[in-house]
């Protein structure tokens, strides 16, 4: 189930405060880690995040080609947006303490991700 | 200044309260302040008594022996780095010029960069022969060109330096005007003049936005798939191509200097 790779996910980083898998083409969070219960208007924000900074309908944020993996660190969060390699519309969404571990929430990320869009 | 009174200052620093300590290791370097070189032989220069020092740098742990305030050589280094190899177990002297120089280059590799440098004393282990006394930590601050006493430098220039070898590329932008560049900066001199206006009026309407320093990395965003990330703090714009290996050591140097 996707939300017990969430949840897996969530659990295994330190820092990591929530996670959740998101549609850019519907522009929608379809599911969070069980522990977060936001309000709609929230998970849409963070669909917006992941949408800006991993880039709109092909055009990039900032460069030359859309991003597939996007970190946003303020003195409040860090941010990480992944996007599925073999499904563009499939993003991880990760919101964290700001002194997460990013090279290791970055890789156990990935391999979470590359497991919901492969399963 | 005269052994007595550099002794007294030593104790009066042992009595201070104000260290900082994490997992029972003490905090002697934050977001290179003070300079990771200048922390270790500011250590050296505390260490009376035989003493293993191991230092850790987020990324490698380095044991040195120290006694009376000297360096006597390097134990480990976990995981090798360089020519740590060679370097590890051989008893320093003052004489032997190039492996004083070696050393200094290795430990400034493995220090300088360091986001945050903790430092724990254990027991002393045999090393050497008993004669080897090592190396006086001034004439290592003299040797290595470490300025013990520098003001730090402005955290955006600290950012870099700690990240130079990182960057194949940066722009720094300070009030609208570009102030320094490294490597191939054109393609960033573009993204500045032709993207950087719209995405930060985007950016800036996002919930997760605050005011404060931030960085955002773009793996992958350049042709060749190269990344590149965007440091903003006060009035200054960072703009750097950067090595993709090096992304979490970038975001931990930058939560170090500017959290």
């Amino acid at each position: 189930m996707v939300v017990d790779e969430l949840n897996t996910l969530r659990d295994s980083v330190s820092g990591c405060q929530m996670v959740a898998f998101a549609d850019l083409s519907a522009h929608m969070i379809l599911v969070t880690d069980s522990k977060t219960s936001h309000p709609r208007e929230v998970l849409d924000d963070l669909c917006d995040e992941a949408a800006t900074l991993l880039g709109r309908r092909g055009v990039p944020a900032l460069g030359e080609t859309p991003s597939n993996t996007a970190v946003w660190a303020t003195q409040a969060s860090l941010r990480v947006f992944l996007r599925a390699p073999g499904e563009p519309n499939d993003v991880l969404c990760c919101v964290c303490a700001p002194n997460v571990n990013v090279g290791r929430l970055v890789a156990k990320a990935s391999a979470c991700l590359d497991r919901i869009s492969n399963g | 200044m005269t052994d007595l009174s550099a002794i007294a200052e030593k104790i009066a620093a042992l009595r201070a309260d104000d260290d900082v300590y994490e997992n029972g290791a003490r905090v002697i370097s934050q977001g290179g302040v003070p300079d990771g070189m200048a922390a270790f032989i500011d250590a050296i220069d505390g260490t009376v008594l035989e003493r293993h020092l191991e230092i850790m740098t987020g990324s490698h742990i380095v044991t040195v022996v120290a006694a009376g305030r000297r360096l006597r050589g390097i134990v480990n280094v976990i995981p090798p780095k360089g020519k740590s190899a060679r370097l590890v177990g051989e008893p320093l002297s003052r004489d032997d010029r190039r492996m004083l120089e070696s050393v200094g280059t290795l430990l400034s590799d493995l220090f300088s960069p360091a986001p945050k440098l903790t430092i724990r004393n254990l027991p002393a282990e045999p090393f050497g022969k008993s004669g080897d006394r090592g190396v006086a930590a001034s004439e290592l601050a003299r040797l290595w060109d470490v300025d013990l006493d520098a003001e730090p430098l402005p955290k955006v220039d600290r950012f870099l330096r700690s990240n130079s070898g990182l960057f194949t590329a940066h722009l720094h932008v300070n009030n609208g005007e570009v102030v320094a560049t490294s490597g191939d900066a054109g393609t960033l001199q573009q993204i500045w003049e032709d993207q950087i206006d719209a995405f930060l009026t985007t950016q800036k309407k996002l919930s997760g936005h605050t005011d404060g320093p931030q960085l955002i990395s773009l793996e992958g965003a350049l042709d060749g798939k190269q990344s590149i990330a965007l440091g903003l703090a006060g009035d200054d714009v960072l703009l750097m191509i950067y090595d993709s290996s090096g992304l979490g050591q970038m975001h931990a140097s930058w939560q170090a200097i500017f959290s």
